[in-house]
């Protein structure tokens, strides 16, 4: 596959620039399910999604069918969801429950955890044939953080603790949230799809530069967007009412900070700026502090890690809480899908509250993400084009800061440090030899 | 005809049938001819608007769905429809709906209501793309003086819980 050698590859990266092939090739697309998604820790789901003994819950791993499952023991597994006979995917339901999971080619069944428990006719088995053989194949390594699994395809390589480490924060800011200190996948989710490259969609979840002229048709004329947090009276204000050149005062303090390894985040207003309130969010507070006491409750609504992605396949929303995945299917098509959160513990009127607003915002048919995807299409499209090779990546370019507090370099949340820090993970990726 | 159909209270389902297929057919146009003003005016004041995103979902409150808009969220919406910089309707999407198979599934003479349900297409052209949504819809309608009004209108998508390109107009 590598007709890219490595210095051909190291050209399509410059600084505060990306080569349009990055977006557009083929071949770097087969390289990159080969040496990003075939190696980085991958967000695969979360626990509460096979809540029982044998349930089960089928995605991919950037082009690899696997099926997450919890064993007799409560154990979950993440395996390759191919018969280790001839080679059928196993299980076909997007999620499910099953005794065993049995191939509907010759009938081979398997454990949760993947042993070969039974094959039909064993008299006709060749001499030597061990069951213990044939096991569905684990996916390498994978590893569960308060909920969040993740794996990745590769036997070795940087442990989920270097490369997912710095990133913990960003799931403890969610999972905090929930008054009893833990999440649930169960209100259903959003799937949208659209005719461009996995990419464009990870570097719109940290570009703020976007928001008032992308989603010009959800600001009103006073440069705000409508409320999209329970409790709200209007939504983000980017650009100043009088001058729309201007950054808005209250979104210039905002940064995104970057900590390696392509991760990111951006920084957000405050949870509660004593602005908010709805009989829902007043109660879900109120819970909150009961169960946590008032100090610590502060501290959860206190923003830290918001909107963060940890690269390069899961973002995870605070603003209307929500985790978003996304799946690269070709050069030009990808597919995301958007998770409605539920805090556990926090009022029904809240969580599905959160979760009706994210129709409004992420659905496939929502007033928001539509806007976003007509960008990545049209930004594809545009990419055809021969006019020049470079994609322009530089807005901030050495106005980077280092920051202590979260041992991350910080910019202008309407920069593009987050897509600049992006590529140069991806170029390590890419340019590590197989 | 304009936004309501004006029918006598019915006295048989089959004379019903017809004339809730009338108010069916008469839906569908406004929504081709992109008078969505005109199609808000169809629904009473609690009414609303859902595609569910899973089959047989069995509420809009406790589970994602693609579309569920009360009046306001409708017209929220259709504010942006009409809104010049709407990137997702640029160009806007052209589209032809058929109704059919249209059944009367129940009557409810005390609250005047009906529920009609119909299988719908939709096709929808935009940007040089061409694509069919389809499924079977209900329409919960209920007598007002100027004649019946929607209630609540579901669409379910026989692949409601698919991954869509984007959408923007209400099927």
């Amino acid at each position: 596959m590598a007709t890219q050698s490595l210095e051909e590859i190291s050209k399509l990266i410059e600084t505060g620039r990306v080569h349009r092939r990055v977006y557009t090739d083929p071949e770097i697309f087969d390289l990159e399910m080969e040496r990003v998604f075939g190696r980085a820790w991958l967000f695969v789901g979360h626990a509460s999604q096979v809540p029982k003994p044998g349930d089960y819950f089928t995605t991919e791993l950037g082009r690899q069918p696997v099926v997450m499952t919890r064993d007799r023991d409560g154990k979950v597994h993440v395996l390759f969801n191919r018969c280790t006979h001839r080679g059928a995917k196993v299980v076909n339901d997007r999620c499910g429950h099953a005794a065993r999971m049995t191939c509907l080619y010759h009938g081979w069944s398997f454990d949760a955890d993947g042993t070969l428990a039974a094959v039909p006719i064993p008299d006709g088995c060749a001499p030597g044939f061990r069951k213990e053989d044939f096991g569905l194949a684990r996916v390498p390594r994978v590893q569960e953080y308060r909920g969040f699994v993740f794996a990745s395809l590769a036997q070795n390589g940087s442990s989920f603790e270097d490369q997912i480490g710095p990133m913990k924060g960003s799931i403890d800011d969610l999972v905090d949230r929930a008054p009893d200190g833990e999440l649930a996948f169960d209100l259903g989710q959003h799937r949208y799809a659209y005719n461009g490259n996995w990419k464009l969609q990870i570097e719109n979840v940290l570009d703020s530069y976007h928001v008032p002229f992308g989603h010009a048709s959800t600001v009103n004329k006073e440069g705000a967007q409508f409320a999209r947090r329970e409790g709200d009276k209007e939504g983000a204000k980017v650009v100043e009412t009088k001058d729309q050149n201007k950054t808005a005062a209250s979104w210039r303090n905002r940064k995104s900070y970057v900590t390696g390894n392509g991760h990111g985040w951006s920084s957000n207003t405050v949870l509660d700026d004593g602005k908010r309130s709805s009989p829902a969010f007043d109660e879900y507070k109120r819970v909150l502090v009961e169960k946590v006491g008032a100090e610590r409750a502060a501290q959860i609504l206190t923003p830290r890690l918001h909107n963060s992605l940890i690269y390069p396949n899961v973002s995870i929303m605070g603003l209307n809480i929500h985790v978003r995945v996304i799946k690269p299917i070709a050069v030009d098509r990808t597919e995301v899908t958007v998770y409605p959160v539920r805090l556990l513990g926090a009022p029904d009127t809240m969580n599905f509250g959160n979760m009706r607003l994210l129709n409004v915002t992420h659905s496939a048919a929502s007033f928001v993400q539509t806007d976003d995807v007509e960008s990545f299409v049209r930004t594809q499209k545009g990419l055809r084009s021969l006019a020049t090779d470079w994609v322009d990546i530089s807005r901030g370019l050495g106005a980077e800061e280092s920051d202590r507090t979260y041992n991350a370099t910080r910019g202008a949340s309407v920069g593009e440090l987050a897509m600049r820090a992006q590529y140069k993970a991806w170029l390590g990726y890419m340019q590590e030899a197989a | 005809m304009d936004n309501v159909v004006r029918i006598p209270s019915p006295q048989s389902t089959s004379l019903a049938r017809e004339t809730f297929e009338l108010f069916l057919i008469h839906e569908a146009k406004l929504l081709d001819e992109r008078r969505f003003r005109d199609w808000m005016e169809l629904f009473t004041e609690d009414g609303a608007y859902w595609v569910p995103a899973a089959p047989n979902q069995e509420s809009p409150f406790n589970h994602a769905s693609l579309f569920y808009d009360d009046r306001t969220l409708m017209k929220t919406r259709i504010d942006r429809l009409e809104h010049p910089r709407i990137h997702i309707q640029t160009p806007p999407s052209r589209t032809a709906h058929i109704v059919g198979n249209t059944l009367v599934d129940k009557i409810d003479e005390a609250k005047g209501e009906v529920v009609v349900s119909s299988t719908v297409m939709m096709v929808e052209y935009r940007d040089e793309s061409q694509r069919i949504f389809a499924g079977r819809q209900f329409h919960r309608l209920r007598r007002a003086a100027e004649g019946y009004k929607i209630v609540l209108k579901r669409v379910n998508l026989i692949n409601c819980d698919s991954a869509f390109d984007a959408m923007a107009v209400p099927i």
